[in-house]
């Protein structure tokens, strides 16, 4: 039922607020009239009392004396018999329930009010809550892009590259693929004596420490089972969610999803951090693995916690982590690093997880993993990707090595195309970062824009492929300092939505800080830093100079260079080898993981 | 019933300026501080002398991954 409500402006400049509540009661269908500021209470009260109200509604920001004048104030209202017709309420910054009831209003609203709160007050209903979920739907990086070359020259380069690989590949196996195929196996079994069969010949093919750990629970230092209790406890902590409205980090749809990672090595830890970051927003996560688990032929199996840097990548862990998110949250997991490529990727999309990281290149080069190794395995694994309906995201982080941005790109579009002939769908992750490379050259000596914008522009005339840029946004910029560190973050953040990419990685506000796991409110400081620039930006744009088209044509001739000798080379192993995509005077050497295991 | 040291998530994180003659100065004051505020041991996150102090971020872990956290026991329910 619509109510009569006079809005008082009791302040002798200030009215916004209550312009903005008195829009809001338009709206919903209530009858407002709004006095003016600089009325006195004297005028204030003879309109309240002459007029039919059912609300008088006050807002005042408080300052000093500010408080003994509202208190006077009502006591006028009451004098002149308003509170026998009208409730008597009070808005502004600092009220809360406690001060308005003090001060002698019927009710107070401050600035954590909603508005549902007030509209339920003044239509006597109650607050209809917003339930626990986060009200959004999953979205699927991939689906705007057909993958269609639009350099011809390289995208006929890479036809090439690709189909060498793919050949070099397709009578080869490795201990790695085998594995995979074996718990594919293991998976689908009902037969309990020949999945003991199974595990044997899967054991057979892994390290020691790997087979100890499954068959004896003697881990790795610092690893252990995590307890049926504290699953239990976990899932208490799960249903304690409050109703609440989540935040939109976004300001427009145009602006790219957020995802950070998880890795502290405990996926408990993980899951109660992910689950605050959901309510801030974050619409995905990346388990990221502890790097031994790279050196080792074989996964671990169970829930298992680490009280070291990364989560391990068993299929209990990540399933656990995926059926804890909501269903909206999108999940990717670290699959290029070492010997469980293929693994990991068939754990990935058993457990649920939506994307995998793969890398071909950069695996093999900053990541430790044979070229020849993580060639077999990584066909296995995007194989296993489009199996599995999830597309791969691909990271440039070698050119943290100091690999300049050319050959990096030119990696990436490599494992785009491979990822196309074996029915995948790819997602190249150029780094907005101040590397080495950058540093050396001065490419960022104006500014941090043009280059990393430049690398988007490259990208999309060469090929319409979906772009997350991270990994994350900003490396090398960010310091131990907090607000340095979410404003480098914000700016990153910032330009990647001026350039309209689809998701970003993002750092926390302690990223920089190394000698400890990132904690919670670090990770809310950037949510917060990013969520307001993306309010600023809006559907404006950070404007590059024209540098930015010169280094946009730079890096397209690079890449067509680099591509050329890459598909001179007998295949994309030789060419990793030959260093033709990162090499010794860049700081990428071939990695050495699995060297000679390919059969 | 759990304190409210059990209830942090994860950490606490300090920001403060001391004033000091010099870095070192600041650094050994910033160690003084975790202890006089009983934390025990806290790390030097960040840390700019300027002249007359520094500005710090410390950090203080509660709870480290694969341990216990108390705020998870059902029986601490808020």
């Amino acid at each position: 039922m619509s109510k009569r409500i006079l809005c008082v402006p009791f302040d002798p400049v200030h009215d916004v607020g209550i312009k903005i509540i008195k829009n809001e009661l338009d709206k919903n269908g209530h009858h407002t009239e709004l006095l003016s500021p600089d009325l006195s209470p004297e005028v204030i009260v003879k309109i309240a009392s002459k007029g039919n109200y059912d609300f008088i509604l006050v807002s005042r920001t408080l300052g000093y004396g500010v408080a003994e004048m509202l208190a006077r104030f009502v006591d006028m209202l009451d004098a002149a018999g308003v509170r026998e017709k009208s409730k008597i309420v009070i808005g502004g910054k600092p009220i809360t329930p406690e001060l308005a009831a003090e001060l002698g209003f019927d009710k107070g609203f401050g600035e954590h009010s909603s508005l549902e709160e007030l509209l339920a007050y003044i239509e006597g209903r109650e607050v209809k809550q917003a339930g626990t979920g986060l009200h959004r739907t999953k979205k699927d990086i991939t689906s705007k892009y057909d993958y269609r070359f639009k350099h011809t020259e390289i995208g006929s380069l890479l036809d090439s590259i690709a189909n060498k690989l793919i050949t070099f590949t397709a009578d080869k196996t490795s201990p790695g693929v085998e594995r995979a195929k074996i718990r594919a196996e293991i998976f689908t079994t009902q037969d309990e004596a020949k999945k003991k069969v199974l595990l044997s010949d899967y054991y057979s093919l892994c390290d020691e420490v790997i087979v100890e750990g499954n068959t004896k629970k003697n881990f790795v230092k610092g690893v252990r089972e995590v307890t049926a209790q504290e699953i239990i406890n976990l899932n208490s902590f799960l249903g304690r969610s409050q109703p609440l409205n989540p935040y939109k980090i976004q300001y427009n749809e145009k602006q790219p999803l957020l995802f950070k990672f998880l890795g502290s090595g405990c996926p408990i830890m993980d899951i109660t951090h992910a689950k605050v970051c959901e309510r801030y927003g974050i619409d995905g996560f990346l388990i990221i693995n502890p790097s031994w688990e790279a050196r080792y032929e074989g996964l671990l199996q169970g829930c298992l916690t680490h009280e070291n840097d990364g989560t391990i990548t068993s299929f209990e862990n990540i399933k656990l982590m995926r059926e804890s998110l909501d269903e909206s949250t999108l999940l990717t997991v670290r699959a290029h690093r070492g010997l469980n490529t293929p693994e990991t990727v068939l754990l990935a999309g058993k457990a649920g997880a939506d994307l995998a990281k793969i890398n071909l290149v950069y695996g093999s080069l900053g990541a430790g993993t044979d070229p020849v190794r993580l060639a077999v395995d990584g066909v296995e694994a995007i194989k296993l990707a489009a199996r599995y309906n999830m597309p791969f995201d691909i990271p440039g982080n070698d050119e943290l090595s100091g690999v300049p941005a050319w050959k990096t790109l030119a990696g990436l579009l490599i494992n785009v195309m491979v990822g196309i002939k074996l029915g995948a769908k790819p997602i190249l992750k150029p780094l907005f970062c101040y590397g080495p490379h950058i540093v050396i050259n001065g490419m960022m000596k104006q500014n941090f824009i043009d280059y990393n914008a430049a690398k988007v522009y490259a990208l999309r005339e060469i090929v319409n492929a979906p772009i997350w840029p991270g990994e994350p946004i900003a490396f090398m910029t960010q310091s131990e300092e907090r607000v340095q560190s979410a404003n480098a973050t914000s700016y990153h953040a910032s330009l990647a939505a001026s350039t309209g990419v689809d998701a970003i990685t993002v750092a926390s506000t302690d990223e920089a800080y190394s000698r400890g796991p990132i904690c919670i409110t670090s990770r809310i400081d950037s949510i917060r830093a990013i969520s307001d620039a993306f309010r600023f930006v809006g559907d404006a744009k950070f404007a590059t100079t024209s540098q930015a088209d010169y280094f946009t044509e730079d890096l397209i001739n690079k890449i067509t260079s680099t591509l050329r000798e890459v598909d001179s080379k007998e295949n994309l192993t030789a060419a990793i080898y030959d260093g033709l995509l990162g090499n010794k005077e860049d700081g990428a050497y071939p990695g050495k993981f699995g060297y000679g295991t390919v059969n | 019933m759990t304190t409210a040291m059990e209830r942090v998530m994860d950490a606490i994180d300090i920001e403060t300026y001391l004033v000091c003659n010099d870095a070192n100065e600041g650094k050994k004051l910033a160690l003084q501080l975790g202890q006089e505020m009983n934390l025990g041991e806290i790390d030097i996150m960040y840390q700019e002398f300027d002249g007359y102090g520094v500005r710090l971020r410390l950090r203080k872990y509660i709870y480290k991954p694969g341990t216990m956290y108390k705020y998870l026991t059902p029986e601490e329910k808020a």
